[in-house]
């Protein structure tokens, strides 16, 4: 029904505000408002007052792309569908159900305190009316909906990811109990409810109330849900009398609830409406892959203490709503390692929270981020991290765990807390210039085994520089990959060269380890190296050394344009340089590397180079941007893992074992190959399918080999 | 309350090297530099007792007897924390034999008067395994070598120690003070330091001295002061080995018409 051609005054449509209210109950309620929206206001500041107690933020920057992009993730719910669609659709249906009960209740203000008062423009009667009543009972309807959702979830469904369980902390220790935020989940969950419900039983009862005004009773049906409760109470038997008393309690325990939540969202997890919408607004790009250069001049390097944080991260810990998503998807712990990155999130969370919320910052050793105590994360915890991404890339609130992570290794990293072979092989690469502790002057020796020469791109101009590694150049498993594809471009009649010993570690993994230092020292080597050399692009086998080519060097002054292999051929075949001659047939599955797949997004071209040499692909289920790190990562390889407890790269075996008929597991990175065939080996699947880099399979169907003889011959 | 401490920084050898011209030495392109393995250790050592006695200053000091070139591993000793860094050179010292390294080392130690100095048990280039004792001798000063243990509180007037003999055998001793000790591997955990500690250490001085600075006249120094002196480096020849059979009487036998072959008489 409309109120069109109606008989009555359309300005009769409408809800009256505390209507029969004595003057002291609307004074009161007021009172009660303001006290509700001053503690809002304090609580605020004080979390506004702890994060800037944090240091400034070079790497944010606040312009239209990168606001438009946090409000288009909030907006669509991208990142919280991911993975956990139910959980994104219910959190979208509480998200938009709450704003526009937020919004309705808002525009009531705006008239009733506002316009009406001061300019004595009136606007919420008539149709306006009408459909803001089936707005806002559709909002509530999804409101309590989402809510409800959640609260399944959380009773029954039980998802392992939110049992709050800790791996790095002894079932003993004082914060390991969390059921603290158990009761907190909780509470937020029934307050959100029970305002929910209450408003449409308020809305029924004042229906029953009201039930002989036709301006009440006529319109019912624009607010459904308010009719149908109506209907309901009169069944168990509430008559007008009756109605007014529910009202009257119903109107104050709805009003109480909405602003005792009001009240509460700076100081509890209901923050993250405000922290989490600035995190994704003010999200880096590029967190993982490129990590924070410390500033000239700077000499402390790495975080020790939650003052050396940024704003930005400080604010990070507060947007965290301890979904699980990163602890689920972290390696470090699904193979058991004393490392959650929600935990590493929570623990200094904690800390903040006791340190940074009072007037004054306490002194230092009640701000350190190390150490085994409350809040503090351990250098077990730190270590365990493999720099994979995986948490950094499925937070849905854009919480960056790497560089926090790899800040606090700079500090351990400093005082010597590390591993003494991580230690030993840093001073190895330190004097040699790589990871094997071999001569500078053997790694090029690799190209000594191949039909033709190599050139060296210091010597000569060249077309094609090609960045080998250290893996790529002195591994000798990974050797006759680096000459399969020497002879892959040399058939494709690229004009290529190599640094030979001008050459270093590119310091991709040196970084994450956190020996900035050391980082700086290769940086700055193979820039200068590549500077002079003559060539117009670089190709590289290795992802780490892609990345950090790509994403870190021009922050030192290197801006070279870079391609890891995978596109690089899957190029030359498009053009016509190299052609398919054999398809191979196999049933096949593709482990995307970190660096290459979630880093720098290189999904596309390994799969359709696999397409092209006639492979069935079967993905295993953590694939692309779930790809499982082989946990070669943060400079893992350097370090062996505990015995007795699964290794990452086993545990991936394991995924590919039980695909169906598996018979090779591709691979395009040299420290995959090396960290899963030996995996292979050690979980015995053996004999049931094989390793191997996507490379040789590509010359075994490009039948290089042949163009070679006829080269040669 | 001080330490000294003699620093070297040693030679390891690239791959496939090459004999200097003169044939007393390896080319230089093939050196790999870095401070001596040992060395790393009688540091950590000083570094453990001065953080462990907070309450007291003590003073860490490096010195070496050396050209400019090792001035990178002095840098590596401040940046794990030594307060001060000597080197002792001029052109007359080239060809110093340990006993003449060891001369000036005294030297230095005489004029810095430390309460304990440390060197090295031996280096891991030459290991000649000489220095830190003949620095004992120049001194006249309480000594103890191949020290795998040690205890001391600065401004005690005695060191206690424990020592490694042959044959897996431990010895332990109290020396008064000053005391020349050298120091074994193992006796720590060196702690690691890194590139920016290094960068950062760039920036403190070092003290560089003439060998007449501490005293030394020209016939102390190099070949002069030296007992020994290098006449040829050289790689030996690879060498068959081989299973005399029979019995004792027969493989004496062989092995008697070996040698005689070997020395052509
Ligand atoms: S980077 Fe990888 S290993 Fe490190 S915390 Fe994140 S998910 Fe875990
Ligand atoms: S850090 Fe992000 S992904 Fe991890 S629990 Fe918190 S919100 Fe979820």
């Amino acid at each position: 029904m409309s109120l069109d051609g109606g008989m009555m005054d359309p300005h009769a449509f409408t809800r009256i505000l505390f209507q029969d209210f004595p003057s002291w109950e609307v004074s009161f309620f007021y009172l009660v408002g303001f006290a509700a929206i001053g503690s809002f206001i304090y609580g605020v500041y004080r979390e506004v007052r702890k994060y800037l107690r944090g240091v400034p933020d070079a790497r944010v920057i606040w312009d239209y792309a990168h606001i438009k992009q946090g409000i288009v993730a909030i907006a669509t719910h991208r990142t919280l569908v991911r993975r956990d669609p139910y959980a994104g659709m219910a959190h979208r249906a509480i998200f938009y159900g709450f704003g526009v009960l937020f919004m309705g209740t808002s525009i009531i203000t705006l008239e009733y305190d506002i316009t009406s008062k001061l300019f004595g423009i009136h606007y919420w009667y008539g149709d306006f009316y009408l459909w803001f009543k089936l707005a806002m009972n559709i909002a509530g309807v999804s409101l309590v909906g989402g809510l409800i959702y959640m609260m399944v979830r959380r009773g029954w469904i039980k998802p392992p990811k939110l049992d709050y369980a800790r791996p790095d902390r002894a079932p003993d220790a004082p914060d390991y109990d969390r059921s603290n935020y158990r009761i907190e989940d909780w509470l937020f969950l029934w307050i959100l409810v029970i305002i929910g419900v209450s408003g449409f039983v308020l809305s029924g009862a004042r229906m029953i109330w009201l039930a002989d005004r036709p301006e009440v009773w006529d319109i019912r049906w624009w607010s459904p849900v308010g009719a149908f409760f109506a209907y309901g109470l009169r069944a168990l038997g509430l008559d007008a009398e009756g109605a007014v008393i529910l009202r009257q309690l119903i109107w104050w325990s709805h009003g109480a609830l909405a602003l005792t939540l009001i009240s509460l969202i700076p100081y509890t997890k209901a923050k993250h409406i405000f922290t989490a919408i600035i995190s994704l607004v003010v999200r880096d790009p590029l967190p993982a892959q490129r990590l924070p250069k410390v500033p000239e001049g700077q000499e402390q390097i790495g975080y020790r203490f939650l003052t050396d944080m940024s704003w930005k991260q400080l604010l990070h810990l507060d947007a965290c709503t301890k979904c699980g998503r990163c602890h689920e998807a972290c390696p470090a712990r699904t193979t058991g390692g004393p490392l959650s990155p929600r935990d590493v999130i929570l623990s200094l969370r904690e800390l903040a929270n006791s340190a940074l919320q009072y007037s004054a910052v306490p002194e230092q050793s009640k701000l350190a981020m190390h150490g085994t105590g409350v809040g503090q994360v351990s250098s077990e915890t730190l270590w365990a991290c493999r720099t994979c991404m995986a948490c950094v890339e499925i937070c849905p609130v854009a919480v960056e765990h790497v560089p926090i992570i790899v800040q606090m290794r700079r500090a351990l990293v400093e005082e010597g807390d590390m591993d003494p072979l991580l230690q030993k092989t840093l001073q190895t690469i330190h004097k040699s210039g790589n990871s094997f502790g071999e001569s500078r002057r053997k790694r090029g020796g690799w190209a000594k085994g191949l039909p033709f020469p190599v050139k060296d791109a210091r010597k000569e101009p060249v077309d094609v520089l090609w960045f080998v590694g250290d893996y790529a150049s002195f591994d000798p498993r990974n050797q006759k990959v680096s000459q399969a594809f020497a002879r892959l471009m040399h058939a494709a009649g690229i004009d290529f060269g190599i640094l030979y010993d001008g050459e270093s570690n590119a310091g991709n993994d040196i970084r994450r380890v956190g020996e900035e230092g050391l980082y700086e020292h290769l940086a700055e080597s193979n820039i200068s190296a590549m500077q002079s050399a003559d060539f117009n692009r670089v190709v590289t086998t290795d992802p780490h050394s892609f990345n950090t080519i790509k994403n870190e060097y021009p922050d030192f002054g290197g801006q070279f344009e870079i391609e890891h292999y995978t596109s690089f051929v899957m190029k030359l075949i498009e053009e016509g340089r190299l052609t398919v001659k054999k398809q191979l047939g196999h049933r096949v599955t593709f482990h995307d590397p970190c660096h290459l797949g979630r880093f720098n997004k290189g999904y596309d071209a390994p799969r359709k180079l696999l397409e092209a040499i006639g492979c069935e692909l079967v993905e295993m289920k953590r694939c692309k941007d779930n790809s499982f790190c082989c946990g070669a990562g943060g400079g893992r390889i350097w370090v062996p893992d505990p015995v007795g407890t699964e290794k990452p790269a086993q545990n991936r075996m394991r995924e590919a074992a039980s695909i169906e008929g598996l018979e090779v597991y591709v691979v395009s990175c040299p420290k995959d190959l090396t960290m899963f065939e030996d995996a292979l080996k050690t979980t015995g699947y053996e004999g049931k399918f094989v390793v191997r880099e996507l490379l040789e399979m590509l010359e075994e169907a490009l039948e290089i080999n042949l163009v070679e003889a006829e080269v040669t011959a | 309350m001080k330490i000294l401490i003699a620093i070297k920084q040693a030679i390891a050898l690239d791959e496939d090297f090459e004999i200097r011209a003169d044939g007393r030495d390896i080319e230089e392109d093939f050196f790999l530099p870095d401070l001596n393995e040992w060395d790393e250790y009688s540091l950590e050592e000083a570094m453990l007792i001065k953080e462990r006695h907070a309450d007291t200053p003590v003073e860490v000091v490096c010195v070496t007897i050396a050209p400019d070139s090792a001035d990178e591993a002095l840098r590596k000793c401040l940046a794990k924390g030594a307060d001060r860094a000597i080197r002792v050179w001029d052109e007359s010292m080239e060809g110093s034999d340990p006993v003449a390294i060891a001369r000036a080392l005294a030297a230095v130690a005489k004029k810095e008067a430390p309460d304990l100095f440390f060197a090295g048990v031996q280096s891991s280039d030459h290991a000649h395994g000489a220095t830190g004792i003949a620095v004992a001798g120049f001194l006249g000063w309480a000594h103890s070598a191949v020290v795998a243990r040690l205890d001391y509180t600065p401004g005690a007037k005695e060191v206690a120690l424990k020592r490694e003999l042959e044959g897996g055998l431990s010895q332990e001793l109290r020396l008064p003070c000053p005391a020349v000790l050298t120091i074994q591997l193992g006796i720590n955990k060196p702690r690691y330091a890194s590139l920016r500690g290094m960068k950062l250490a760039a920036a403190k001085p070092i003290e560089t001295l003439a060998p007449g600075d501490i005293g030394l006249a020209t016939n102390d120094c190099g070949e002069s002061g030296s007992l020994a002196r290098v006449r040829r480096m050289y790689v030996p020849e690879k060498q068959r080995a081989q299973i005399l059979a029979g019995d004792v009487a027969a493989q004496a036998k062989a092995l008697a018409a070996i040698i005689r072959e070997a020395t052509g008489s």
